[in-house]
């Protein structure tokens, strides 16, 4: 019986060998000193863009009449859901939060605290006539006009009231923009955070906010 | 039961006259101290045990306010305009809360929205408004038009927004009256 056996002659690598496949083979993020570089940065960035416009979270928080088209855009007709739109229940848990229709003074009040809740990044998408220049309240005493004095806003949605096929669109374009890096206006938030604190307390007249969040 | 009998029982108990407004509308004007009265007469003894609106009328040309309360009878769809007038300098009003448990609604807003008082009515003063520190802001004297414009900060692209109603007068050649000018909103 002459069976050959194949016999593989395991050798110890040299310690050589050993440094020089810790140096090839280290993952990029980790303490072997290239975090910083810049095509990695641009790679996490893009992947992580990608993830956040395929999963915005709206926070179910309604301030005017237009609130009426967010559950006919949520639901099966229109489906936001198949673009990654869904509900969040509380502000903490939300990426998205939408001003629907128009803001009484009352309200906006909410409204900042709301805002000022929400973890970065977060987005701000203002629907309606009403929060660009006052709609059809441009004359009240109870509205605001124009939504961008008192907190940031990312994406306009023109319209009295517009149908879901314009929030869709909306949705679309507020994804372009996270994708380039655009979108998330909380860190200018926080910059200017003197000149948007001026114009709130301009309107907001019992102001009892606390003097500092800890965002 | 019918309209004719209301007419004819308010006129011989409160010698008030009442009119028919339309089918089963009936509208009666009387002095202020006479609507708490007029009320419980209704709703104990003809049956309007629902109070449907209370509203309010700022005649600013006549220097008056004037308050209707809506009362309904459910069995034949029958409806009462009580209205009164009361003085614009210091309006007052008897406080009537205890008559419907949501006739406090309508007292807080018209307090709130028309100054009226209405003495020993213990409601908590601030309701829709926060913060108010104008006069009430549906008086017809409230410069609506001033405030917005001190308040708010609008957007320039509304310059061009015509006054409605001077545009009608305009194109219907019709004279526009003393004072709808003087307060009109521009």
């Amino acid at each position: 019986m002459s069976e050959t056996k194949d016999i593989r002659i395991i050798t110890r690598p040299t310690k050589e060998q050993i440094r020089q496949a810790q140096i090839d083979f280290a993952p990029r993020c980790t303490a072997a000193g290239r975090v910083n570089d810049k095509e990695t940065q641009k790679m996490v960035q893009y992947i992580l863009n990608f993830a956040r416009k395929h999963s915005l979270f709206l926070l179910a928080y309604g301030t005017g009449c237009g609130a009426i088209e967010i559950p006919a855009t949520l639901t099966s007709r229109y489906d936001a859901e198949r673009l990654g739109i869904r509900g969040a229940a509380t502000p903490r848990q939300a990426d998205v939060l939408m001003i629907t229709g128009y803001l009484s003074t009352k309200t906006l009040k909410r409204v900042i605290r709301v805002y000022e809740q929400m973890q970065d990044p977060k987005y701000v998408v203002a629907f309606g006539s009403c929060t660009i220049n006052g709609g059809m309240y441009f004359d009240s005493y109870n509205t605001i006009k124009a939504l961008d004095r008192y907190i940031p806003v990312d994406v306009y949605i023109a319209g009295c009231m517009p149908r879901p096929e314009a929030v869709l669109k909306g949705f679309a374009k507020l994804q372009e923009l996270i994708q380039n890096g655009n979108a998330g206006n909380g860190e200018c938030y926080r910059k200017n955070l003197d000149w948007y604190r001026a114009n709130q307390q301009k309107v907001i007249k019992n102001w009892d906010f606390p003097d500092e969040y800890n965002w | 039961m019918t309209t004719q009998d209301i007419i004819r029982a308010l006129n011989e108990t409160f010698e008030l006259k009442a009119e028919v407004l339309h089918g089963n509308q009936i509208r009666v004007s009387m002095h202020k101290k006479q609507v708490a009265p007029v009320l419980l007469y209704l709703k104990n003894q003809w049956g309007f045990i629902h109070l449907d609106h209370v509203s309010c009328v700022d005649w600013i040309e006549e220097n008056v306010f004037e308050l209707v309360y809506i009362v309904y009878r459910p069995q034949d769809q029958l409806t009462v305009l009580v209205k009164t007038k009361i003085h614009r300098e210091h309006p007052e009003m008897e406080n009537m809360e205890g008559f419907w448990p949501h006739m406090r609604t309508y007292q807080r807003e018209i307090r709130e929205m028309f100054g009226i008082e209405f003495p020993g009515f213990e409601a908590p003063r601030e309701f829709i408004l926060e913060g108010w520190e104008e006069i009430p802001p549906m008086r017809r004297d409230f410069d609506t038009r001033g405030y917005v414009k001190r308040t708010y900060t609008t957007r320039p692209g509304r310059e061009d927004a015509w006054s409605v109603r001077e545009y009608i007068t305009r194109r219907t050649g019709e004279k526009l009256p003393d004072f709808a000018r003087k307060y009109s909103r521009d």
